[in-house]
């Protein structure tokens, strides 16, 4: 059996950031942005429902919703999203929750972390394995994730905002987050 | 919110055709090694090296050729590029090299004429309004298709007739498949890790080159109406094909009329509220072409029939994807839904064989936006040289 060399037909890049970023501490005070896109109305519905909460603890709190990501409104978005990281303190970003949105979500919570801001990327635990793969091979094998249940979307939002209210606390883990006053006058 | 209209970004407004590179010193020539892939000890006969490559998660499951120096570098030294030459950049910021391209090409058992036309297919799906980054994570079974025009169709021998999406003998198969390859090891595709595809396709082996039969069309050719004539190749990321059947149609408006009202099927991406917008792409044979192009000399006109009856009446889809699609702007004055925003977002292309009868649609996947690219030939670097 003739023995020999091959050459490896693959590539990956080679730099990583396995660090998670830093953390977002009190939210008193701070602009806290979520990312939205068309896609999930479940995400819609925790994301003010968390939004709520963080308001309620002193943090300001702003919303951008992702769209086509090609062409000229591509490019729109693309500085659009821009903007938005250069106007917050803290990054929420979702909704992992299918393969391509995955993978946007994922790439915008890159785009957030590298930009130096606290970025948590939510996901569904379905794509939660995902969202770390393709989070390493976007050079950032550290990034936050925080997983919702599966399946979320196809749920009633009576059934959904239970679920939020559920994950807050875990949410705030991930993201390094406190409500500093609130935890004060408690 | 209001209908969302596909209009290139600034970035894509000018393909410009790479020169080739000169050299004298080319990779037979040299002392050093220009290769600079990791080298691997295998087997190299084929049922071993089959076993070895897919335990490292190279293969897609059929016989590979092993990637031996001598194989990769007879490859290079038949063509005039540079190995290290960065052709596009792929998901995870991963340059796509031209040595890269080969030893995945020699893998698939593309001859090494096919190079060219290979850095123009990997270009167009790098292009960032392809989106590849969507194209490879989705649930969808999507993979590129590629249409070819210029002369390089009859130099490669790429299929326009008979069987030319599929199952004709000929090097489409394995371009595409170089192609697919590429978007695995070097792009990181993989069902179940980095592809949630939910069925993929079997399209995800060796994809889909095909011709446009530029001499049976009544209209210029595709690439040359999306600004690239001669030698240039299209890529469109496709769900799959859809076969559509008309005998029974003698006008050019009744066969589009079938046609259009058979691609806008309601399950397909096009009319999806979670897509904002969506191109098409319908392969007419060229007997139906003749017959529409007799009767319509403007391709405008085509896609514009086409466009009109690509669309369904709103109130027959149910009240949550009406509202959806509402909600997006999509359900028009007239209560339609559009499979594409525009009449020119329709593409059309001539193919297919003498026999008729079928048309071919092909369905987005999304905001993934159709690329033309030039195909560089040696021919055109001799012209250069001479300028």
């Amino acid at each position: 059996m003739a023995v020999g060399l091959v050459l490896d037909p693959t590539a990956r890049r080679e730099d990583d950031i396995a660090h998670a970023g830093p953390d977002a501490g009190s939210l008193v005070g701070k602009r806290v942005g979520f990312r939205l896109d068309r896609m999930w109305r479940a995400w819609d519905w925790i994301s003010e429902l968390w939004a709520e909460k963080f308001r309620e603890a002193g943090a300001e709190v702003v919303f951008w919703r992702s769209a086509g990501r090609t062409g000229d409104e591509g490019e729109r978005c693309e500085r659009e999203y821009q903007a938005f990281i250069e106007s917050i303190d803290v990054a929420v970003v979702g909704l992992a929750n299918c393969g391509s949105c995955t993978g946007w979500t994922v790439r915008d919570a890159i785009t957030a972390a590298n930009a130096g801001l606290p970025t948590t990327a939510i996901a569904t635990a379905n794509f939660e394995t995902f969202a770390h793969e393709i989070a390493a091979r976007g050079g950032r094998s550290g990034l936050r994730v925080h997983v919702l249940p599966y399946p979320l979307n196809e749920q009633l939002k009576q059934d959904v905002l239970p679920i939020g209210e559920a994950h807050f606390e875990g949410v705030l883990r991930t993201m390094g987050a406190s409500l500093a006053a609130r935890e004060k006058a408690a | 919110m209001t209908i969302e209209l596909i209009r290139p970004g600034a970035h894509r407004a000018a393909p410009v055709l790479k020169p080739l590179v000169s050299r004298d010193c080319g990779p037979e020539g040299c002392e050093i090694d220009w290769l600079a892939s990791r080298r691997h000890e295998a087997e190299l006969d084929i049922e071993s090296f089959g076993r070895f490559a897919m335990a490292q998660g190279w293969g897609d499951g059929l016989p590979l050729v092993p990637p031996t120096d001598a194989r990769v570098r007879t490859f290079l030294s038949s063509n005039d590029r540079y190995p290290d030459e960065v052709v596009g950049t792929l998901p995870g910021n991963v340059p796509c090299t031209v040595e890269k391209i080969v030893i995945n090409a020699v893998m698939a058992g593309a001859p090494a004429e096919s190079l060219e036309l290979l850095i123009a297919m990997i270009a167009s799906i790098a292009d960032p309004d392809f989106e590849l980054y969507g194209v490879n994570a989705t649930t969808a079974p999507v993979y590129p298709a590629f249409v070819v025009n210029g002369p390089v169709r009859h130099a490669l021998d790429i299929p326009m007739s008979y069987g030319c999406l599929g199952g004709v003998p000929g090097i489409s198969a394995a371009v595409g498949r170089a192609v697919r390859l590429i978007m695995r090891n070097v792009a990181g595709q993989t069902a179940g890790g980095t592809s949630q595809t939910t069925f993929g396709s079997p399209g995800r082996i060796a994809g889909i080159v095909t011709g446009e039969w530029e001499e049976k069309s009544p209209w210029a050719p595709l690439a040359e109406r999306r600004g690239v004539a001669g030698d240039a190749v299209t890529s469109f990321g496709t769900m799959g094909t859809m076969n559509v059947l008309d005998t029974t149609s003698h006008s050019a408006s009744d066969f589009l009329e079938m046609v259009g009202k058979s691609y806008a099927y309601v399950g397909c991406n096009n009319f999806s509220g979670a897509v904002p917008f969506g191109e098409a792409l319908i392969a007419l044979n060229p007997i139906c072409a003749e017959i529409v192009g007799r009767e319509m000399p403007d391709i405008e006109a085509v896609q514009e029939t086409l466009w009109k009856y690509a669309s369904v009446d709103a109130r027959y889809l149910n009240r949550h994807h009406r509202d959806q699609l509402d909600g997006q702007g999509r359900i028009r004055s007239d209560g339609r839904v559009y499979a594409a925003p525009e009449p020119k977002d329709v593409l059309v292309f001539v193919a297919g064989g003498l026999g008729g009868l079928h048309a071919a649609c092909f369905h987005t996947f999304g905001t993934s936006l159709s690329q033309t690219k030039p195909v560089a030939s040696v021919q055109s670097a001799a012209h250069s040289a001479a300028a």
